[in-house]
């Protein structure tokens, strides 16, 4: 146990010490967060709308399309030089890889996905401070759900002539239910409403990302098999 | 059973789905009594509900036999797999088609929120995903593979899916109020429905059958041409 627990973090130090040096994917998607929020302050009429209205709609979207830049990378750095073959080879087990990536991939998205929350606090003068810590477990809840079927299917998806194009048409539809229960619970807490209104999206949110890790973990090994 | 019976079997199951289809529709257009406050648009039910179990029975089918591919590596539970996977998607768009046209008379619009509606259309696109990866992955092997873990996970998340569309519309209710049919149906929209139940699974079960007699060919094909290139 202590070895597997070693092997993971082995693996996802590699990705992050790669990653803090060269900056490239957190970089992007922060950019590409920056960038939606200016976009999206042109593309709505706020004399109409009030930011609390639909900031849970556009935070989750915006968290979601970030994480598609994001994890569509994952293996991208060691495609480039077979390297992950050498993964492949090593004795680590094959879901000990996988929790390794996903948990690399949640770190990143996790930061981006905060980053989104204060931009939009800074741009739309969104008030969140009232139930930051509940906001901040939700989302790192639909986060979670998503980097490990982002991870599993990036696995698939570069394996296709297609590449990254296809993983949004393999993720998406599974990511319907985090949508619904996270910007449910979002906009509860945007609202001021109680805890305990939210109660029921959270336990959702927390048996989804579970259940998304635990099959990623059994069923990735299928899908890096040659 | 050898691959001549396959092809028999499912040959003679097509065609009494298709006969007993016909009867179905001569059932709904000529026999069955017409609903009272919707009037005759209310007929597509014999079509779109049996439609949608097919595709369900269909998509349940491709999950169950990519698992097992996973499991055994048998070639034949592959193309299984892909036989019930094209069904569904096949049932599913019939489904699709006819459930808009059919709410636009009854609930006065096109497309609702509903729960069932959107986990159709989510798991029309979950398959969408099983055959792009398929086609698109270079490795035929591997292709196989990343279809079957597409299949298990789309299946699996069903319930998830279902319970969150549930309880999303809960929190905005439809203007329109859908009609609880159920026990409540008259004796002969029973019977016709009934009847278009089990016209639609024959139906499945025979396309399925001459589908999977078709990619046994095409692999047999593949094979015979490979050692005549050798």
């Amino acid at each position: 146990m202590r070895n597997y627990l070693k092997q993971i973090g082995t693996i996802l130090w590699k990705d992050l010490l790669v990653e803090f040096r060269t900056r490239e994917r957190l970089i992007t998607m922060g950019a590409f967060v920056v960038l939606v929020a200016i976009l999206f302050n042109y593309a709505t009429d706020w004399v109409r709308v009030s930011p609390e209205d639909i900031a849970s709609g556009l935070v989750w979207m915006t968290i979601m399309f970030a994480g598609l830049l994001g994890v569509g990378r994952t293996f991208h750095l060691e495609a480039e030089d077979g390297a992950f073959q050498g993964i492949l080879l090593s004795p680590v087990p094959k879901d000990a890889i996988f929790l390794a990536k996903a948990l690399a991939n949640f770190v990143f998205l996790y930061i981006v996905a905060l980053l989104v929350v204060a931009v939009f606090m800074f741009f739309f003068g969104l008030e969140v401070s009232r139930n930051f810590g509940m906001l901040a477990i939700v989302i790192g809840l639909g986060v979670l759900a998503f980097v490990a079927l982002g991870t599993l299917f990036t696995a698939v998806s570069t394996g296709t002539r297609m590449g990254d194009t296809l993983l949004p048409v393999l993720i998406f539809p599974l990511l319907a239910p985090v949508v619904i229960y996270g910007t449910g619970a979002t906009s509860q807490f945007l609202a001021g409403r109680p805890l305990t209104e939210a109660e029921g999206s959270i336990k959702m949110l927390a048996a989804i990302a579970l259940m998304a890790f635990f099959l990623g973990s059994l069923l990735f090994r299928f899908v890096v098999e040659d | 059973m050898s691959s001549k019976k396959i092809l028999l079997a499912g040959t003679v199951l097509a065609m009494i789905g298709l006969v007993w289809l016909g009867a179905v529709y001569w059932m709904s257009f000529f026999w069955v009594s017409t609903e009272v406050t919707q009037g005759i648009a209310q007929r597509i039910m014999y079509v779109h509900v049996p439609a949608a179990w097919t595709s369900f029975l269909a998509f349940g089918l491709a999950a169950l036999f990519s698992a097992v591919y996973l499991w055994l590596r048998d070639e034949r539970l592959d193309r299984a797999a892909v036989s019930a996977a094209e069904g569904g998607m096949v049932f599913a768009t019939i489904m699709l088609i006819t459930g808009p046209l059919w709410g636009k008379i009854a609930w006065g619009t096109y497309w609702t929120w509903e729960p069932r509606l959107t986990l159709t259309l989510l798991l029309w696109f979950i398959f969408l995903g099983y055959f792009l990866v398929r086609s698109s992955t270079e490795n035929p092997e591997r292709g196989k593979r990343h279809a079957a873990v597409v299949a298990i996970i789309g299946a699996l998340d069903i319930p998830f899916i279902h319970l969150s569309v549930i309880w999303f519309r809960s929190l905005h209710p439809e203007p329109v109020v859908i009609k609880a049919e159920g026990p409540t149906l008259p004796g002969d929209m029973l019977t016709t429905l009934l009847m278009s139940f089990g016209a639609f699974t024959v139906l499945f079960l025979g396309l399925f059958l001459l589908r999977y007699s078709f990619e046994n060919l095409r692999s047999e094909l593949d094979t015979r041409s490979r050692h005549a290139s050798v």
